[in-house]
């Protein structure tokens, strides 16, 4: 029973593989097939080489200089060096403390994020009663919390307002202290008693107050879990199950490992987006520099300094991650 | 051995194609008993509960912003000053809708923006299509330093480019690339000035059919993970049947992945749609009205008493008149959105 599904995915995979295929057929044809591809890139190289690479060369440019408006419509550009780029690190007194203090904020949302979605999804993968309602509920935000209904939701007074039913009605002012999902109080008399330390209680209360926007950041995340945890074979579980695991140890030895690659992408796939979200607080400082006073060279100096973090940041995570990832077929 | 015989069960052949069997059942409380009262059932009991009331807790913190919309978008002055009135509006009013509908400009606003929206995300569902085919199934050479380019667009923000990005449209030539070296591009050689493109719908038309878009990367790596689940032996039956490449594409892998192409739809429609960046850059005031614009205070409306709460009420109202179109077409579409992604079998 064992032997049988565990080998049936292999099966399934091997279908969709190019490998058996180049047997039957000569290497003309195929290398004919495999240049027909660039067809269907075309879009992308035109766009790449007309749009794309002049974007970002003439950003990098205008990072290493200084625009000059002409009275006629128009700009000069004179190079200047790394003059932005002292006066961003150096002489900038805030940009450095943003960075640091926006990029440890986002590091600690990351894993919240990706746990919290992927709890989610295994929940929306169950059946139960009333499951696609929750499922059509749950991917709302998604939808339509972006952009600019973001930007009107993070500056609602009145959210705090109304669902504060505690304060007297005497007084009838809305305070956000009472808003909180939970008090600060609470989890800190639960930790108390398991002794781990008040960074931890704090990170917990923070991420407990801000479980709105945790849900609303792991839209798309949920959704790549939950194409991964139906890719799962049931037969896995079924032979699981017969071998007398409980559901807590499938769990940890079937859906982690075979999720893991979607760990993978889902991990930097949440950097990308937080890191370059526009509610940030490094990229609205970067936006609040753009609107200053020669502020288009200096932003682009900051912004290539911030991108510079963040491929490091990426490749750190994928680095670390790809050592735990479990790929099933490798033949 | 003889109690065995009389307990197993009695197979009788009643006709020729039916048969009965008779057993002993174990009695109902037996069976009862062993099902329900077990500490088994209670966890899965219990398990249940608590299950169901945390989705219905986090459905309720992900609803509860769009109930104070509706809710705040309703009130009056007199809602405002009033103390008791928390989430119930006591003297419901349309007067900020209307306001805002007739002062803000309203429908030319939600026309253009349809127009806008529907371009965009109709070319890049295609688009997107069309290049995440060419990555999962074509070995050509450069693909995998081509998807990296791919994930690249990805990672650089545009806020980060959003200067060059200005430039590039509002001086747009072909030959951008040329023009660092020469300071003439091919279209400025031929017609002796570059194009404007500012305030008009091409920058966003010319980044989508690019699959340069907002979030394209991602769209084209969802497409390209769907595709790699097309079995090949779909597409060599089709090559046998005498079609090209193309055709194949068109009338074999086009309809196939129809779930996953309304996916990728509703994302780039609502994200292109609730959009303010793009709109900020590429459109001026003195461009055509998009929905971002709607967002203010109408003029006719007077917010002085409470004014905080009463301009975020406006703000809410504008809100709930912009994701209205959405929701609608969101109730539809969300069938297909779950469907796609089950169906696409994203593996890393």
């Amino acid at each position: 029973m064992n032997n049988t599904t565990a080998k049936k995915p292999v099966k399934i995979k091997t279908v969709n593989r190019t490998a058996p295929k180049k047997r039957r057929r000569s290497v003309g044809l195929d290398k004919k097939k495999a240049r027909s591809g660039w067809i269907f890139v075309a879009p992308f190289v035109i766009g790449l080489l007309i749009i794309y690479i002049p974007i970002i060369v003439n950003s990098i440019l205008y990072s290493f200089g200084e625009i000059k408006v002409l009275t006629g419509g128009g700009f000069k550009l004179t190079m200047v060096g790394f003059k932005n780029y002292n006066e961003a690190l150096a002489g900038n007194p805030d940009f450095v403390r943003t960075l640091v203090s926006g990029i440890k904020e986002l590091l600690l949302d990351i894993p919240a994020i990706v746990i919290f979605s992927l709890f989610m999804a295994v929940l929306l993968n169950q059946k139960m009663w009333g499951r696609a309602v929750f499922r059509a509920i749950f991917f709302v935000p998604v939808i339509l919390c972006t952009g600019l209904i973001g930007q009107i939701d993070s500056t609602n007074v009145l959210t705090s307002y109304m669902s504060d039913t505690t304060s007297s009605i005497d007084t009838g002012a809305g305070t956000d202290a009472v808003t909180q999902v939970v008090s600060a109080t609470d989890i800190q008399w639960m930790f108390n008693s398991m002794k781990v330390g008040t960074g931890i209680t704090q990170y917990v209360v923070k991420l407990m107050n801000g479980i709105y926007d945790i849900i609303n950041r792991s839209g798309v995340q949920m959704l790549i879990f939950l194409a991964g945890l139906q890719s799962i074979s049931p037969a896995i579980y079924e032979s699981c199950d017969i071998d007398g695991a409980s559901a807590w140890e499938a769990f940890w030895k079937i859906t982690i490992p075979m999720v893991s690659p979607m760990i993978l992408v889902n991990a930097i796939y949440t950097i990308i987006d937080a890191l370059t979200s526009s509610s940030n607080s490094v990229m609205m400082f970067i936006s609040n520099i753009y609107s200053g006073t020669n502020g288009h060279e200096l932003s682009a100096a900051m912004s290539w300094v911030y991108f510079l973090i963040v491929i490091v940041i990426i490749a750190a995570v994928a680095g670390l991650l790809s050592l735990f990832v479990f790929y099933q077929r490798r033949d | 051995m003889n109690i065995q015989e009389t307990n197993a069960p009695k197979v009788k052949k009643e006709t020729k194609n039916k048969i009965r069997v008779e057993f002993d059942r174990t009695s109902f409380w037996k069976r009862f008993r062993l099902k329900y009262i077990s500490w088994n059932f209670l966890g899965t009991v219990i398990w249940k509960i608590a299950r169901f009331l945390l989705l219905l807790g986090i459905s309720y913190v992900i609803l509860m912003p769009f109930f104070t919309k509706i809710s705040s978008s309703f009130m009056s002055a007199d809602d405002f000053v009033d103390a008791t009135v928390k989430l119930i509006p006591k003297y419901p009013t349309l007067a900020t809708y209307k306001a805002i509908i007739r002062d803000n400009g309203y429908w030319t606003a939600l026309i253009n923006s349809t127009i806008l929206s529907l371009m965009c995300a109709v070319i890049q569902t295609l688009i997107c299509a069309m290049i995440g085919y060419g990555f999962a199934k074509f070995k050509f050479k450069g693909n995998k330093i081509l998807f990296a380019f791919v994930i690249l667009t990805m990672i650089v923000p545009h806020r980060t480019v959003q200067f060059s990005m200005f430039m590039q449209f509002s001086f747009f030539d072909i030959g951008n690339l040329l023009k660092i070296f020469t300071g003439k591009g091919i279209i400025e050689m031929i017609t002796g000035s570059s194009v404007k493109l500012i305030n008009t719908f091409w920058p966003l038309a010319l980044l989508s059919l690019t699959g340069l878009g907002f979030k394209n990367g991602l769209f084209i790596f969802m497409m390209r993970q769907y595709f790699r689940g097309v079995p090949d032996e779909l597409e060599e039956s089709a090559y046998l049947d005498g079609y090209g490449v193309v055709k194949t594409f068109v009338k074999i892998i086009i309809p196939l992945s129809v779930p996953m192409m309304i996916t990728v739809f509703l994302f780039a429609f609502s994200w292109q749609w609730t959009d303010n960046f793009y709109t900020t850059i590429f459109f001026t005031t003195m461009g055509p009205k998009l929905l971002p614009t709607i967002v203010k205070i109408p003029s006719s409306l007077d917010t002085s008493v409470a004014s905080n709460m009463f301009n975020a009420a406006v703000n809410n109202a504008s809100a709930m008149l912009i994701i209205a179109p959405l929701i609608i077409i969101y109730l539809f579409c969300q069938r297909y959105l779950i469907q796609g992604i089950e169906r696409s079998g994203i593996v890393g």
